[in-house]
């Protein structure tokens, strides 16, 4: 079975937005920090963000690439590309359900 | 700073990530929520090492979120000014213990709330948040050692001559000069609820004034402090749980 983002505990909310961030291409660590905060207006801390990322990079999810100038981008892998599709796809649906029963649903 | 804060991870951890977290936290100024966040990453860092999480078991991580800072804020607003007024109408001394542990928890709890809330005002006003987070973390050490100066002896000598009572009411004007502060930041980048920073620093001055000429009546600033910080206490947790609702 293929790793989860909620197997990340407490973590998995920090890991899933920087999944989304990377999932329009690469990024090294302080433009996923500012993506993720431009994104939800939440701030995102640097020790959490390497937190998330070691975890994820342990994971497989993400793979680093060569450093440029001592800031080393990461991307999605193809694994990591799954899992985000599944768990957006699992959001996605719990929306629609909520929004069905509250009459609010798209037509 | 940054090299300090490098030290604390493990030397395997900084082998591997050191030179792009420093490339990070080069980026920008660092605020008091950033510090906390790199001290807690660097704990989860230690841990992780140890092997404390297990693949079947629940992980316990550490992230420095909103919702700390947050709730922090409402324990603050919600005890704070209670114990000050539980401690103050107490007769005889030694009645007045329970007022002053709620005054020690809410100045703690003060101390945490403006760390834990001002990583977006720290980055556009980095000395005022410093400011706002190491005044109040001063005062509460002035506040709590007066405080257990004054269930001692309060007009007694307890630091360079000055009375347990001097001490304390330097360490709580220190405190409301904190809460000033965060509150102009919060006000300035509108980071939280601007109408909630408002009653802060309405409320620390209106204490601050009466302490000084009595004209307005101190429970009426206690108050609408305390309301002040708990508003933002819940818009941070408001905040924040919209997202997490959305990612987890």
């Amino acid at each position: 079975m293929s790793p989860t983002v909620p197997e990340l505990g407490r973590f998995a909310e920090p890991a899933l937005l920087i999944l989304v961030s990377l999932s329009d291409g690469p990024k090294h660590g302080y433009a996923i920090m500012t993506d993720v905060e431009a994104g939800t207006g939440k701030p995102l801390g640097p020790g959490t963000l390497y937190a998330a990322l070691a975890r994820l990079e342990e994971r497989g999810l993400i793979e680093a690439l060569a450093p440029v100038d001592r800031r080393r981008p990461y991307r999605l892998t193809a694994v990591g590309s799954t899992v985000l599709s599944e768990q957006l796809h699992q959001l996605a649906d719990f929306a629609e359900l909520g929004l069905r029963r509250l009459g609010d649903a798209p037509r | 700073m940054i090299a300090l804060l490098l030290r604390l991870y493990p030397a395997a951890w900084r082998r591997r990530y050191a030179d792009e977290f420093a490339a990070v936290l080069e980026e920008r100024p660092l605020g008091p929520f950033d510090v906390a966040d790199v001290l807690l990453g660097a704990l989860d860092a230690h841990l992780h090492r140890r092997g404390l999480w297990t693949e079947s078991g629940p992980r316990k991580g550490f992230a420095m979120t909103l919702r700390i800072g947050g709730l922090a804020a409402i324990v603050f607003g919600l005890v704070w000014a209670i114990g000050l007024v539980w401690a103050s109408a107490s007769e005889p001394r030694d009645q007045k213990l329970p007022g002053s542990l709620l005054m020690i928890i809410g100045q703690v709890c003060l101390v945490l709330a403006v760390t834990g809330l001002s990583a977006f005002q720290a980055r556009r006003h980095g000395r005022l948040i410093w400011a706002a987070v190491i005044l109040p973390a001063v005062g509460s050490v002035l506040a709590i050692a007066g405080g257990i100066g004054m269930l001692r002896s309060p007009d007694g000598p307890l630091w360079f001559g000055d009375s347990a009572w001097d001490v304390w009411a330097l360490g709580l004007m220190a405190m409301l000069a904190g809460s000033i502060l965060f509150a102009i930041a919060t006000w300035r980048t509108k980071a939280l609820e601007t109408r909630a920073a408002a009653l802060v620093l309405l409320g620390a001055i209106g204490i601050v004034i009466s302490a000084m000429i009595s004209p307005i009546p101190l429970l009426l600033g206690l108050g609408v402090m305390s309301l002040g910080w708990i508003w933002l206490g819940i818009d941070a947790i408001r905040r924040d749980r919209v997202v997490a609702a959305v990612a987890s």
